[in-house]
């Protein structure tokens, strides 16, 4: 997996920022440009005569949806976990009333909080009040919030995905959803004529159709290429390391713990007892006489599989064989993490070379990390302290 | 005054929209969002005045965590970066003036007070499903999240019910 880019989520985050401020660019020029910036578009909505932000809205979501099934198809993604990395926990009933109240407020001050925005950059002093109201709208919900605790967390469903609800794979349900955007698009034009007339007596002028037809083309394109994914076998070029489990130290292991969790599905094969009293942060329980449970021969092979018990394993249990993927056999097992992880490290001498030292600022921090301890004393020498790579919680409107 | 360019081809712009989405999931591994930046100014803001205020109620000290300011946070550098987009398009295609968008029967008074009462039921909507239009709707549509679908028919069915009764400022 090359996407998204693991040096900008994981660490750099100040180059994240320019890139927030680049892409936030992009997302206004465009909103402007489709004339987003003026309420009484995108309020036309409400009444039928201009069916823009329903035609633009899902006009984005298929391509974006589709995009991601091409790209997750040829590998370069994982939309597992891209998906939850993204998109929030399904809080069902939350959900359901907080839509009707912005719905609500859409209609009411002709903006929703992204547009208000664009509204208030091109000079318009109603998208400004509409922001400010945002803001004071969000305030007076923090300030409930904790009487409505309840009613916030209710109706949890956990990372849901519509694909895992029908069961069926994610690429076939974009299809069908590009399907009924464009039936839509096709309806959306056909009720502007006839509210146009109704609310303006007038008749609407012909939309050119060149656009339209280029734009569905793209969709199209996109759909039968994300389909066709489908048809190439998974992990057909994991399969010829398959067999072959390596051993992952430790460090290489934590590191790997830190940057990028979501490369790694990690298996505790420690009876549960154990297992379930103290973990490596992400890992499942699993019983090594209930490995074979979890099917690994269907299970995603674009995460690597690490496999750890206590102490160390020799070779790889026999349902892990048939995983597709990549197998990590972790050195020393829970024994060895133990060790590195949750004891305290020894700082190495001042005249240490500096790699030593280097190791031992990230085992300290880890070690922090892991265990909620003091931090450390200073390193030895006088350099550069080291920062541990700062992880950002993903979510969808954060 | 330079004549005023047409709105771009609502198909057209539905992709190019799309392709920033996915430009931001595919770099960034996150989606678009407006409401949680707005959320932070305003914590930012009480912040400022009444920091105690702020440390006592664990949902909004969530947006100070770690001691870093509620400001310091990708989304905020995000919905900068949209007010810029906006003005720089506006100013390209000679819509960059000030003014009052308002139904040919709304008065400026009504309605500015809409704007603000919707502001602000969209913020008190947008915090309770956890994001808006942008965040939900679209990030978390265009991922196939059951909760943002959810949202996203809610919004429209809000919309449609709520239509009528302000009828006098948009038609």
């Amino acid at each position: 997996m090359t996407l998204p880019i693991h040096s900008l989520v994981a660490g750099g985050y100040e180059i994240g920022l320019v890139v927030a401020v680049g892409i936030g660019f992009a997302f206004g020029f465009v909103l402007e440009r489709a004339g987003f910036g003026r309420a009484t578009t995108l309020a036309a909505q409400f009444y039928g005569t201009n069916m823009t932000v329903f035609k633009v809205m899902f006009g984005a979501i298929a391509t974006a949806m589709t995009g991601l099934m091409v790209a997750s198809g040829l590998g370069l993604v994982d939309l597992r976990a891209l998906s939850e990395m993204a998109a929030s926990t399904t809080y069902l009933w939350p959900m359901l009333v907080g839509g009707l109240l912005l719905g609500a407020g859409f209609i009411t001050s002709g903006y929703c909080p992204g547009t208000s925005m664009v509204s208030a950059a091109s000079g318009n002093l109603d998208g400004l009040v509409t922001f400010g109201g945002v803001v004071v709208g969000t305030m007076i919900y923090g300030e409930v919030q904790p009487l409505v605790a309840g009613f916030h967390n209710s109706g949890d469903l956990g990372q849901l995905f519509l694909y895992d609800l029908i069961g069926v794979p994610p690429a076939a349900l974009a299809a069908a959803v590009v399907a009924m955007a464009i039936g839509g698009f096709f309806l959306a034009e056909k009720l502007e004529r006839v509210f146009t007339r109704r609310f303006k007596g007038e008749d609407l002028a012909e939309a050119p159709r060149r656009p339209r037809r280029w734009a569905f083309a793209t969709l199209g394109t996109l759909t039968v290429v994300g389909l066709g994914t489908l048809l190439v076998p998974v992990g057909s070029t994991a399969s010829a390391s398959a067999l072959e489990s390596a051993r992952i130290e430790q460090a290489d292991f934590a590191r790997r713990l830190l940057d990028e969790p979501w490369s790694m599905r990690i298996v505790d094969l420690r009876d549960r007892k154990a297992c379930s009293e103290q973990r490596i942060p992400g890992s499942e329980c699993v019983p090594l006489a209930e490995l074979g449970k979890l099917n690994l021969q269907y299970a995603p092979a674009n995460r690597d599989l690490v496999l750890l018990s206590d102490g160390a394993l020799s070779a790889a249990p026999a349902p892990a064989l048939q995983f597709k993927g990549r197998t990590y056999l972790l050195s020393d097992g829970w024994a060895g993490w133990r060790r590195y992880a949750l004891e305290e490290p020894k700082a190495p001498s001042a005249d240490a070379p500096e790699a030593a030292r280097r190791a031992y600022r990230f085992q300290a921090a880890l070690h922090q990390a892991m265990t909620g301890a003091a931090p450390p004393p200073p390193p030895p020498a006088a350099v550069k302290s080291f920062v541990p790579p700062k992880k950002h919680k993903g979510g969808g409107c954060g | 005054m330079t004549e005023e360019k047409k709105f771009a081809n609502p198909y057209l712009m539905g992709i190019a929209l799309g392709l920033v989405l996915l430009a931001s999931f595919l770099i960034m591994g996150k989606g678009l969002g407006a409401s949680g930046a707005a959320n932070r100014m305003g914590v930012a803001a009480i912040d400022t005045v009444a920091p105690g205020h702020v440390t006592a109620n664990a949902y909004l000290a969530a947006n100070k965590a770690g001691g870093k300011s509620p400001l310091d946070n990708w989304y905020v550098f995000e919905l900068l970066g949209v007010f810029l987009g906006g003005a720089v398009s506006a100013y390209a295609a000679g819509r960059l003036k000030r003014g009052i968008v308002r139904g040919p029967r709304a008065s400026i008074r009504f309605r500015l007070v809409a704007a603000f009462a919707g502001g602000a039921i969209m913020g008190v909507g947008a915090r309770l499903a956890r994001g808006c239009t942008s965040g939900q709707a679209l990030s978390g549509g265009a991922l196939l999240s059951v909760g943002s679908w959810v949202f996203m028919l809610a919004v429209f069915a809000g919309g449609y019910a709520m239509a009528y009764f302000v009828r006098r400022q948009w038609l």
